[in-house]
């Protein structure tokens, strides 16, 4: 009944990430998709084509760079650079983060 | 420094042109238009449809200040047609278009951060530039301190705090742009370090002699890097594109990136700039735009808060405008009466009465309409909301093939489908945004109003549905929701056959809710209104009079002894207009419409609105608006000369509503269609397609509502 209750009100993408469910500490490298709201990371790496590289890195996600998922229940919702950026969770399958530690 | 001086003093009696560019959401069009005021020009760059929004104000040594508002961008990396307008009318490469003597780069003083990547890029241009502090109350407000002298030392221009919305700051903006040209130009220079200086130095010196000036050429020589390929005007230039991957594999051989190059160089100075002159008092918490999201954003609230207010734009736009509409409707018909009155019986009174007034009375009365609807957008677009939109319906524009960006556009189309169209050049990907413009028209805009107000005014009646809505409000949304649905199952048939590719991931900066501006909203509807009646001044209007003409030609001897009515009729019967009805009416006869709708129809392709004001001479209304009750009652008396019965039922008015969600009938949005998908042969064969695509699914779906309606009795009264 919660797991329906939680799918209906968009909290399952949160529960679905390991990290939420603490099973297990941040990872050293992972998909900036598995990040739940609230964990903030450095990216390491975009994998997306180059179209969207340039793009995302004109927005400030660069690799080294600190960003913070504040939702994800329509794709992701970043904070970059002070600044709210939405990607889709294709995108966010493709950028690789290191998770910090809260 | 004497020829200095002497070329500041001359300039300063001559014209300025200043270029203001900025991020999207930065306030730099209410800078704009409180710098202008109502003295702004609205038109397109050439060859492409980017609008082009130029105004002037008066400067205090003589002569105008001709400032051009670029449209908003992050970058000048050039991936889509507003970046490559905006660098290239910087770099003095748009045609038609002056290199600017003045940048003014208006940057959010909430996100500086990220507003100092396209402020470097510009700066790095070498051109008199000054920036534009904007929001600095919002910024102080959130807690940020910005050293505006540390910033003036570390980006070397003028930087000027302003609050677009109070006017705080403009004069000393003002000033700013007159000293600027007799400053040197600024020269930004990113430590790249020596051998990538090196790496760059062949592609600077081949830009260099492409006609670049030094600093220009080195800004683009570092972006070439990043971008998959250059612009297409560069990838003219004998020996560019193979000096961009020349230097890539040069700067590789450096170790470094090439494609990260610029992005990494541009934060470390910006992260260097931003630690020298912007301290944080506290730290960035949850946000008022954070709650408001919790609630817009909500899987379950979000959709429905978007349907709602879906719903609400629809309800206002036919509630609200129905006074307004009455009294224009009153005051043409009283001028029209007058007309009728003060003149004598003949052609001249038949020209001036059915044809020039009676076609301005059918367009002037769906101004209020057109105004609300596009306030109301204006509302959304400026509070921040229809970026929300985009991402709250990327999945379901995904599942069809579209990217969430194409929902703005669409929504657009229910305005009109022509700022609609062009508005698609927000969508980088060419297979998305000709995908979208194919199925653009299929939203129903403004211009199908007044065929559904008439039809439904006369055809449906005004019962309750569940005790709460409005039948008729309900047959109107219906035909908003048919037409939106086909849009998406085309998209999806487009996507998989013509335009078969990969779709584009989201990737979209939510701006904070803000409240909108008054006066950039009122000045936006405005410029809509104007570019609506200057098309139906023109257009519409002289197809008025062509209508008019041809229903009085040839003249028929009509018997002296027939009532008025029946003699309007035979004339009209007879006439070259009641020729092409009949020669139509085989091809309409089927979907239950007689020669009187063909010929409706057949000049309604000229736009939409055409088709009520046909109706209307059709049947000697002066006054033929959709909301008079004069054409409504007419429509309704029609007999069928061949039964005796109702020429027209409830199902017949559905048929034809429906055949109007679908099909192209307006020669702006295949003109426009046609300069979008690339002009000329390219451009007429997506037009053709998407003409002939929409009246094949008029036909058809008209067709199965008159089979399904008669299968169950609907077609009886």
């Amino acid at each position: 009944m919660r797991t329906l209750l939680n799918r209906i009100t968009g909290r399952s993408a949160a529960l679905a990430t390991p990290l939420a469910r603490g099973e297990a500490g941040p990872c050293a490298e992972c998909a900036l998709v598995t990040c739940r709201a609230g964990v903030r990371s450095v990216v390491v790496a975009l994998r997306c084509d180059a179209p969207e590289a340039c793009r995302l890195r004109t927005l400030g996600l660069i690799e080294g760079a600190p960003v913070t998922v504040v939702d994800c229940r329509h794709g992701l919702l970043l904070e970059v650079r002070g600044a709210r950026v939405a990607i889709s969770a294709a995108i966010a399958r493709l950028v690789n983060v290191r998770p910090l530690a809260a | 420094m004497t020829s200095l001086a002497s070329r500041t003093s001359a300039a300063a009696t001559s014209d300025l042109r200043v270029a203001l560019i900025g991020n999207p959401n930065t306030g730099k069009s209410t800078l704009f238009n409180a710098l202008t005021g109502l003295r702004q020009k609205v038109g397109n760059y050439a060859g492409v449809t980017v609008e082009r929004v130029e105004g002037r104000y008066k400067r205090a040594t003589g002569g105008q200040v001709v400032l051009v508002d670029l449209p908003g961008t992050y970058s000048l990396t050039a991936l889509s047609p507003d970046e490559e307008i905006a660098l290239a009318v910087l770099l003095g490469q748009e045609a038609d278009v002056p290199r600017p003597d003045v940048v003014v780069i208006i940057a959010d003083a909430l996100h500086l951060e990220r507003n100092l990547f396209l402020a470097s890029q510009v700066i790095g241009l070498g051109l008199p530039t000054v920036l534009a502090l904007n929001q600095f109350d919002a910024a102080e407000d959130a807690g940020i301190s910005i050293d505006v002298p540390a910033l003036i030392a570390a980006l070397g221009v003028a930087v000027i705090p302003t609050v677009a919305t109070r006017g705080d700051g403009l004069d000393a903006l003002r000033r700013a742009i007159e000293q600027a040209p007799g400053f040197p130009p600024a020269d930004l220079r990113l430590p790249l370090g020596e051998p990538i200086e090196a790496a760059l130095a062949p592609l600077v010196a081949k830009l260099e002699a492409s006609g670049l000036e030094s600093p220009a050429a080195h800004m683009q020589a570092l972006r070439l890097l990043a971008v998959p390929s250059p612009e297409p005007h560069l990838r003219v230039v004998p020996g560019v594109p193979e000096a961009v991957e020349a230097t890539r594999t040069a700067v590789a051989a450096a170790g470094r990136d090439p494609y990260r190059l610029e992005a990494e160089v541009r934060y470390a100075w910006i992260d260097e700039v931003v630690r020298g002159a912007v301290a944080r008092q506290r730290p960035a918490g949850r946000t008022v735009s954070d709650r408001l999201d919790a609630v817009l954003l909500h899987r379950v609230w979000g959709p429905l808060v978007f349907l709602v207010l879906l719903a609400l734009v629809f309800q206002a736009v036919f509630t609200w405008a129905t006074p307004l509409m009455d009294g224009i409707d009153a005051a043409v018909s009283g001028v029209g009466n007058w007309v009728a009155g003060a003149m004598p019986e003949g052609l001249l009174r038949g020209l001036l009465v059915e044809g020039v007034i009676g076609g301005a009375a059918s367009v002037l009365v769906f101004l209020p309409q057109i105004a609300i609807l596009f306030l109301l957008l204006g509302i959304l677009e400026d509070s921040g909301y229809m970026a929300r939109a985009a991402l709250l319906m990327d999945r379901l524009m995904r599942a069809v093939g579209l990217p969430g960006r194409s929902v703005i556009p669409l929504i657009s189309g229910y305005a009109c489908a022509v700022p609609a169209i062009m508005s698609t050049r927000t969508i980088a990907d060419p297979k998305d945004r000709l995908a979208t413009i194919m199925v653009l028209p299929l939203t129903s805009c403004s211009a199908r109003l007044p065929v559904y107000t008439l039809l439904i005014g006369a055809f449906v009646p005004a019962t309750l549905v569940g005790g709460v809505l409005d039948l008729r409000g309900v047959t109107l949304f219906s035909m908003y929701a048919i037409g939106t649905v086909m849009a998406l199952a085309m998209a999806w048939v487009f996507r998989r056959t013509l335009l078969r590719g990969p779709v584009r991931p989201l990737i979209l900066e939510l701006p904070p809710y803000r409240l909108p501006h008054p006066k950039g909203l009122l000045l936006a509807v405005w410029h809509r209104v104007q570019l609506f009646l200057r098309r139906a001044g023109t257009v519409i209007l002289a197809l008025s009079v062509v209508l008019w003409a041809l229903a009085t030609w040839p003249r028929t001897d009509v018997s002296p002894d027939l009532p008025p009515a029946a003699a309007a009729e035979a004339q009209l019967e007879g006439s070259a207009l009641g020729h092409i009805g009949k020669a139509i009416e085989p091809l309409v006869r089927p979907l239950g419409f007689d020669w009187k709708i063909g010929v409706s129809i057949a000049a309604s392709f000229a736009a939409r609105e055409v088709f009520v004001t046909t109706m209307g001479t059709i049947y000697g209304v002066s006054d033929p608006d959709a909301e008079s009750g004069s054409l409504r009652d007419a429509l309704r008396a029609a007999r069928d000369p061949a039964t005796g019965g109702p020429a027209y039922t409830t199902l017949t008015a559905v048929g034809l509503m429906v055949f109007y969600v679908f099909a192209l009938m307006c020669m702006s949005t295949l003109a426009i269609t046609l300069r979008e998908t690339g002009g000329g042969a390219v451009g007429a064969r997506w037009a053709a397609i998407q003409f002939a695509y929409m009246l094949v699914l008029a036909w058809v779906s008209a067709y199965v509502v008159r089979l399904v309606g008669l299968a169950n009795g609907w077609g009886l009264g």
